[in-house]
């Protein structure tokens, strides 16, 4: 117990130099947790945002539309899949869907664009879409031919609330058409939904993809889970359903390569700055440990002479140093904990940057950042700023556990 | 049998390209209970010789045997237990450790030691009683004067139970009434606790209270004889 306090009050000699250091390893700890957590949230948002405007956590679709999307590549037996799906008891919302490039033309133009069937009523499309309307309605569930369209697509098509739109799409080899009003007009921020996206009902959708040999096809099953951390959980299960041989269960990781890999490079870029502040307070701690040790030679030397072993010697150093990590430590918690609570709830405004949202591999991003923390996180990046912090205390100990009493005793 | 028995103690020390002979073949007997002073001018290899006899330094040749164990036999594990069990030090400087109190000074080696808390408590206090500071226990040693440092020191080398006190002019810093003084102390404990004391000094003063004088000249013992005694503690 006695060494312990030793190595405490050792480490306050230098009251001023002890403060300086701890705050450098705290700033350096501090900021790598807002950094991370700013990140971190920016990412969780980013993966939110594309599984809930997305085709949701897990996607039953046919094999091979990932690779090469086509109306004619779509899931024969839809409801067979659809029912197998909701019998296995997901833990959250069952989505089926059809999906069709399609021709949108109006009375003044035609364009390419995308055919969305949902169930206008229960799919979590609704709640991503329905407040971004900016004119008319949300679709009525008995509503057969109700539209929704972008702004972009509106106004290129000239047309507005109520207008004719004509739908049409080739599969198969043959080519279907059906008549549509314009019900509500939506305005997302995101160029491919507003421009390219038709939104219908299940029924409208079902018009334009027909029951064949008394099957109902469906272009996919979407299932947008309670728990995130469920994924790979219920990807096992879905994957060990008797489903149609040519059905293939696909994780969002699956579905948006894209934003997985953008997520990976930010990663991989934030970590590379924190390599550097830490290299930055290495030295810092080395400098300063290495000239406390360096200042006390005489003193350790008069403990190897009291009969002290060169490990105890080692190990005194090593609790200052253990002791200084801990208060540096819990300094960058508060630091850290401080920026992370403010930026977790008034969020970092990017807003004169761009008004809209931003659009990142391919999916949506608040422009107010908010920061998301997990424990683990914390874990981390605490354990690497300790083992950094003890790493560098190492050298300093061993030279001061290798000088002669004699030696020591001299200077 | 000698508690301290070195023969032939030789100890050269390289400075550049140049050999510098400290000790040339120094032999010296210390019975137990002995109260001896080194004495000789600066570089006749007092502090040399103390070194050696305390296993901080190894001897360029020569044996010395401690209650008749080889120390040139030992490993550094092995001396630093030595020093640890054996021996006590009083040094010139002082050198106590500046973030701990008078008290936590005295328990440090026995701490070392691993004897218990309790134990190590108990004669911390009975020595600092001992030497006249048990009243400033509690203060660290830059609120102790350069005298009271010293009865620290010497507190701290007996507590730990060592056979034989090695200290290195531990009068110099001190002014004579106050070097009397710790010289009068040492004189009693080491009466009251028969533990050898062997000390450097090239003051008159100091040399006057040794019941035993071993005179160093260029590294080599000039003329070992008996002390005066009428400073000795009867």
């Amino acid at each position: 117990m006695i060494l312990l306090t030793l190595a405490w009050r050792n480490l306050w000699r230098q009251a001023r130099r002890t403060l300086i250091t701890s705050s450098t390893i705290a700033f350096g700890l501090g900021l790598a947790l807002v950094s991370v957590g700013l990140g971190d949230g920016a990412h969780n948002q980013m993966v939110r945002g594309g599984i809930r405007l997305g085709e949701g956590h897990l996607t039953v679709q046919r094999r091979g539309y990932l690779e090469a999307p086509a109306n004619h590549v779509f899931l024969e037996d839809g409801t067979e899949v659809l029912r197998q799906v909701e019998a296995a008891g997901v833990p959250g919302r069952v989505a089926p869907r059809i999906f069709l490039q399609a021709l949108i033309s109006s009375a003044n133009n035609a364009l390419p664009g995308g055919l969305l069937g949902i169930d206008v009523a229960d799919d979590p499309q609704v709640d991503a879409l329905r407040p971004t309307l900016v004119e008319g309605a949300w679709l009525d569930v008995g509503d057969p031919r109700g539209l929704l369209i972008g702004r972009h697509m509106a106004e290129r098509l000239k047309a507005k609330l109520g207008a004719r739109i004509v739908v049409m799409a080739g599969v198969g080899g043959e080519t279907e058409s059906q008549l549509g009003r314009v019900r509500g007009i939506f305005s997302t921020g995101i160029d491919e939904l507003d421009s390219f996206q038709v939104v219908a009902s299940l029924a409208f959708g079902r018009r334009m993809l027909p029951a064949r040999d008394g099957r109902q096809p469906l272009t996919r099953v979407a299932i947008f889970l309670e728990d995130d951390a469920q994924t790979p959980v219920w990807r096992e299960k879905l994957a060990a359903l008797p489903l149609p041989a040519e059905a293939q269960v696909l994780t969002w990781q699956e579905m948006l390569p894209q934003l997985v890999t953008f997520i990976a490079f930010d990663d991989a870029g934030n970590y590379i700055w924190l390599l550097f502040v830490l290299v930055m307070v290495t030295f810092g701690i080395i400098n300063t440990i290495l000239m406390s040790v360096l200042e006390r030679t005489r003193e350790f030397g008069m403990l190897r002479a009291l009969g002290m072993k060169p490990a105890r010697l080692l190990g005194l150093v090593l609790a200052e140093t253990l002791l200084l990590a801990g208060v540096s430590i819990v300094e960058g918690w508060i630091i850290g904990g401080a920026g992370h609570w403010y930026l977790a709830t008034y969020g970092l405004d990017l807003t004169s940057l761009s008004p809209d949202v931003l659009k990142t591999a391919g999916v949506m991003m608040d422009p107010l950042m908010k920061s998301e923390l997990s424990p683990q996180r914390v874990a981390m990046l605490t354990g690497i700023v300790f083992g950094t912090t003890m790493v560098s205390g190492l050298y300093p100990a061993l030279r001061a556990s290798r000088v002669p009493p004699v030696r020591a005793l001299q200077t | 049998m000698a508690l301290v028995d070195a023969r032939g103690l030789t100890k050269t020390y390289r400075q550049g390209d140049v050999d510098v002979p400290a000790l040339r073949g120094v032999d010296l007997a210390l019975e137990p209970g002995e109260f001896t002073a080194l004495v000789g001018p600066s570089g006749s290899g007092k502090t040399t010789l103390l070194n050696l006899i305390g296993a901080l330094d190894t001897p360029t040749d020569g044996t010395i045997h401690l209650n008749g164990t080889d120390l040139g036999a030992m490993g550094e594990a092995e001396l630093a237990d030595y020093r640890l069990l054996h021996v006590g030090f009083i040094f010139q400087a002082y050198n106590l450790i500046p973030v701990l109190s008078a008290l936590e000074n005295v328990e440090f080696v026995m701490v070392l030691q691993g004897r218990p808390r309790a134990e190590c408590r108990r004669r911390a206090r009975y020595y600092l009683e001992r030497v006249g500071l048990a009243e400033l226990a509690h203060r660290r040693p830059k609120a102790l004067s350069g005298g009271q440092q010293q009865r620290v020191a010497v507190a701290r080398a007996l507590a730990a139970g060592p056979r034989l006190v090695l200290a290195d002019e531990p009068t110099a810093n001190l002014d004579s009434e106050t070097a009397a003084g710790l010289l009068a102390l040492m004189g009693e404990l080491n009466h009251e606790e028969g533990v050898t004391f062997l000390f450097s000094t090239h003051d008159r003063r100091v040399m006057e209270r040794a019941r035993r004088i071993v005179r160093l000249r260029d590294g080599r013992i000039a003329e070992p004889d008996e002390g005066h005694g009428s400073h000795a503690v009867p």
